[in-house]
């Protein structure tokens, strides 16, 4: 399928595209960036102006060392993959349902927008509100159904205060992913499911066979662009735990963050900021090398 | 066509908004002023016009910043080298602000002024940086006390505790007696140092001695703090949500009759006074072994402009603020109490018995220290330290050595 | 035709599961609905005393409050203009690279997107002292246009690789059809590529609306004054010893309206439309 006219040597017309996204790109994320990082390798106590001198490794040494940095790297791990999933599931399940006919299903589409389109503070106040251990809805409606016996302080325990967390951002992201995967499944050609009734397939040998592989590649690449959106949002968890009960919601980023603005400690939070970069290149390389490998064959 | 029409007429429409008005004849001297309110209705036009009206040749920009997000955003601009003329600010913030050379000494300013006298001494003393220069103009009094329920301590035939051991048997007692209610609201998560220093503080936990030493894991501050801790664990005094609780909670917790006893400031007498009538009142925290102490929840202004000429202008109007009638309009904004003594006797009508109980314990108010590092003390290591031991993951001597590892570093 | 199934049947495994995952999609901001015409407190488990799920009394007092004392109308202003101007300087921006990510094999191509993925994930409260020197030293602290730049710049990333994959979707032999119809390689991507792939860019629209739409943390450090977004008034209504829980859920509830009132106006074109131009193909 690669096309002669397209491929030319010494041609000039593809950067001038990419010229402004670019631009714009270099000019408001990366300069910063690239301070930030130069930061990582320096004492940069912002006020100790006297003290600010480069370290290199030091920051990166410390961080190994430091318990706070490992209990925020393990969340940060059960944080994406957790959250991450239960997006994915709940997601794919309604957009299977969505993908059928009914009459209130444009209502429904739309309504299923709703979490999304709720801003942060809202949304992580609100589920604060909802999940409180006294006084909230949760425990009420739980124990009214008769699945709790009595009520349970979600956010005051280390145990359930992370989960807690990740249900509201479950919340918050499956429908963005409903609506790509709904994308990718409208896409799939009903005489491919029609073949297969003729063939006599069950429904799920028709999603195994069809439906999953066809949505694989919008799948893989949400996938891939929310899981960097997530490892990276620390709005919520700020200011639903702020971190707690003692560090058993801290995330890299809100570590970072914490150390950034409340320690004015710019040189460890960056170093933080680069391991979490890291962390993320190292997810995603396997991934990102398959897209691009399979590039070509567009 | 059509289309790029429509896109044309959006764009135009956009680009009209932003520079809509842009132009504005400026006085002579204008002061960039932020500042944060619990109210988001409330306003400061009332005194800003009478300023205006009083000093025709200073404009005042009010900017009311979000306070979440007010901390970060008053360290971005001064770290980025662009920060408001003057501001609203913390107490623990100070150390910072003042090695960040941010603040403007207000001595020489002071010391021109006629209003120092009509001030509460106390505040000076507790607003004044440990260098002995006055950086922050005072601006509200609030002091921390005990809220409680009038009708509980009645139905079972309480009195008020003067001491940390009488408090928790009142709070044992209703917690056992009363179902579904507990003695005491403790404030586990960030903001609960309030309360902390209150039984910790006044029991011979220091932070630093004599010779600036950090003492914080003496034995006798481990011994204070395990009486803290346990009064959650032990004696299960505070509802099981403890380690969570901000001040939404503790607030919401008093108001749905979940607890009887909570410490806070004026601020919240108007709603429990609603909620309650005179079923809510207040006493002055109890004595730890070593006395009483209370917090002294701060409000200041400072001045951070580097132009000596807005500088100026910026005292005229933090001052304007500190003066008697004007800071009584302020307050009556914010809900607070005035710092001038000659305000003493303004009527706060049907929540008078806070303000009474807010002045007695003046004598007793407490700051935390000045050190640079008391800002993330405050916001991040002893929340999660007090949470690790109320849930009982370390005891009392590991957080205290924790906390005193902070000021260490 | 799809095989006929029971009414029964049809409400246990269609209307049922929907109405659930609808329910839970709705239910907190139902709550919020309801939070927001009730008198404070009144929403919360009182000891003693089971849980009402509606007020004795509502009231829309709350809403009138918001518009008259708040000046929240002014808030909805500001954010639809810089949600709509970063949408549409962020789609003319990512669209062209894109469009050169997609059609053309050169050297750096892959390294630039790769790139574009890695700028994304350094976390971005880190960089907002930088991006207010580099704004206050282009003088546009506290403008629309500093908002617009950051978010249609912020969403770059995301924008080109949505698109990327858009444009992959429709076969490379349109290009060349037009060109031999007699279109040079800039008028066939205006007037062929872009118009197939318009549901893609509508979705790819949407998503940086939502984005600057909700976005808190860029707002509160560039402006707040001159231009309040609706994220950053609604943060406002969260003091140091308060929370104003009736103005707050009543500016939840209004702040989605507009957006979700528009998918569902659109939804249809551009869910059925959005990939439609390559199984046409």
């Amino acid at each position: 399928m690669r096309s002669v006219t397209i491929k030319r040597k010494h041609d000039l017309y593809p950067y001038a595209l990419l010229t402004p996204a670019v631009a714009g790109a270099v000019a408001i994320i990366f300069i910063p960036m690239l301070f930030s990082f130069v930061l990582s390798f320096m004492n940069y106590v912002l006020h100790r102006p006297q003290d600010h001198a480069f370290v290199f490794l030091d920051n990166y040494r410390r961080a190994l060392g430091d318990g706070v940095f490992r209990i925020a790297l393990r969340n940060t791990f059960i944080w994406i993959v957790g959250v991450i999933g239960l997006q994915v599931s709940l997601g794919f399940v309604t957009a299977l349902f969505l993908n059928r006919r009914f009459a209130w299903r444009g209502l429904a589409r739309a309504l299923i927008l709703i979490p999304w389109v709720t801003p942060s503070v809202i949304t992580a106040l609100m589920w604060r509100f909802m999940l409180d251990g006294n006084t909230g809805i949760i425990n009420d409606l739980l124990v009214r159904v008769g699945i709790l016996q009595e009520y349970v302080p979600w956010l005051a325990m280390s145990s359930t205060a992370l989960p807690a967390v990740m249900v509201a951002l479950m919340w918050q992201g499956f429908p963005f992913f409903a609506v790509m995967i709904l994308a990718g499944l409208q896409a799939i050609p009903t005489e491919l499911y029609e073949v297969a009734d003729v063939d006599g397939a069950k429904t799920y040998q028709k999603f195994f066979r069809i439906t999953l592989p066809l949505v694989m590649p919008v799948l893989l690449t949400t996938i891939l662009l929310r899981t960097i959106w997530v490892a990276n949002s620390l709005d919520i968890i700020f200011i639903m735990t702020g971190g707690g009960p003692g560090y058993s919601s801290y995330t890299l980023p809100l570590y970072s963050y914490i150390r950034a603005y409340r320690g004015l400690d710019f040189g460890y939070a960056a170093t933080i900021a680069v391991y979490l970069t890291i962390l993320l290149i190292a997810l995603i390389t396997g991934y990102v090398v398959k897209v691009l490998k399979s590039e070509d064959m567009y | 066509m059509k289309r790029v029409f429509i896109v044309g007429v959006v764009l135009l429409i956009g680009i009209g908004l932003l520079f809509a008005g842009g132009a504005r004849e400026e006085p002579v001297r204008t002061v960039e002023f932020w500042y944060h309110l619990d109210d988001p209705e409330a306003r400061l036009d009332p005194l800003i016009e009478e300023f205006e009206a009083q000093n025709p040749d200073i404009r005042i920009d009010a900017q009311h910043v979000p306070w979440d997000a007010y901390h970060e955003r008053l360290i971005t601009a001064v770290a980025a080298g662009n920060p408001p003329d003057a501001a609203q600010v913390k107490l623990w913030w100070q150390p910072q602000l003042v090695e960040l050379d941010a603040l403007q000494p207000l001595d020489e300013y002071l010391a021109g002024w006629n209003g120092v006298d009509d001030v509460f001494d106390r505040i000076w003393e507790l607003t004044r940086y440990e260098d002995g220069t006055q950086y922050y103009m005072p601006l509200q009094m609030v002091i921390l006390y005990m809220y409680y329920r009038v009708d509980v301590f009645d139905e079972l035939g309480l009195e008020i505790p003067e001491t940390r051991e009488e408090f928790l048997d009142v709070a044992a007692t209703i917690t056992e007696e009363i179902d579904d209610m507990y003695g005491f609201g403790i404030r586990g998560a960030r903001g609960g140092h309030d309360y902390w220093g209150t039984f910790v503080l006044s029991s011979g936990a220091e932070f630093f001695d004599a010779d600036g030493n950090v003492v914080l894991d003496s034995s006798e501050a481990i011994e204070a703090n395990q009486w803290y801790i346990e009064m959650y664990r032990e004696h299960g005094v505070s509802p099981p949500t403890t380690p969570a609780d901000g001040f939404v909670e503790v607030i919401d917790n008093m108001l749905t009759g979940r607890t009887a006893m909570t410490i806070h400031h004026i601020g919240s007498a108007r709603q429990m006074h609603d909620q309650f009538g005179d079923d809510i009142s207040a006493f002055v925290v109890p004595a730890g072994t070593e006395g009483r102490w209370t917090s002294f929840g701060d409000e200041q202004t400072a001045i951070l402009a580097t132009d000596p000429d807005v500088q100026d202008a910026a005292w005229e109007w933090i001052s304007f603020l500190a003066t008697a009638e004007y800071n009584q309009m302020w307050n009556d904004i914010s809900g607070q109490v005035s710092i001038n003594i000659s305000n003493e006797d303004v009527d706060y009508g049907e929540i008078q018995r806070f303000l009474e109980v807010t002045t007695a314990s003046a004598d007793y108010a407490g700051v935390l220290p000045a050190h640079p590092e008391i800002a993330s003390f405050v916001e991040s290591t002893w929340p999660a330290e007090m949470q690790r031991a109320f849930e009982g993951e370390i005891t009392s001597e590991q957080m205290m050595r924790n906390l005193a590892d902070h000021f260490r570093d | 035709m799809p095989r006929h199934e029971s009414f029964a049947r049809r409400v246990l495994t269609l209307h049922i599961p929907v109405l659930l995952i609808v329910l839970f999609a709705v239910g907190p901001y139902v709550w919020s609905f309801i939070t927001s015409i009730s008198l404070p407190g009144q929403m919360m488990v009182r000891a003693g005393e089971a849980l009402r799920y509606f007020p004795e009394n509502p009231t829309f007092s709350n809403y009138q409050r918001l518009f008259d004392r708040i000046q929240f109308f002014s808030n909805l202003t500001d954010s639809f203009v810089v949600a709509t101007l970063a949408m549409l300087f962020g789609l003319c921006v990512s669209l062209t690279a894109s469009f050169s990510f997609s059609r053309f094999r050169f050297w750096g191509r892959r390294y630039l997107m790769l790139q574009f993925l890695v700028i994304n994930m350094f976390p971005i409260v880190l960089l907002l002292i930088p991006l207010f020197v580099i704004t206050s030293r282009l003088g546009i602290n506290d403008t629309h246009i500093a908002l617009v730049l950051a978010y249609g710049t912020f969403t770059i990333p995301f924008s080109t690789w949505m698109m990327t994959s858009f444009f992959n979707a429709i076969p490379k032999s349109l290009d060349e059809q037009a060109q031999i119809d007699g279109c040079n390689r800039f008028t066939a991507m205006v007037r062929i590529i872009i118009p197939i792939a318009m549901p893609g860019i509508a979705a790819t629209g949407i998503y940086i609306f939502i984005t600057s739409w909700n976005e808190f943390v860029f707002a509160s450090v560039l402006t707040g004054r001159n231009v309040e977004t609706i994220p950053l008034a609604l943060q406002r209504m969260v003091g140091q010893h308060r929370i104003a829980w009736e103005l707050l859920t009543a500016g939840g509830v209004i702040s989605a309206i507009p957006v979700v009132v528009l998918f569902f106006f659109i939804q249809k074109q551009l869910i059925s439309g959005m990939t439609a131009g390559a199984v046409k193909a």
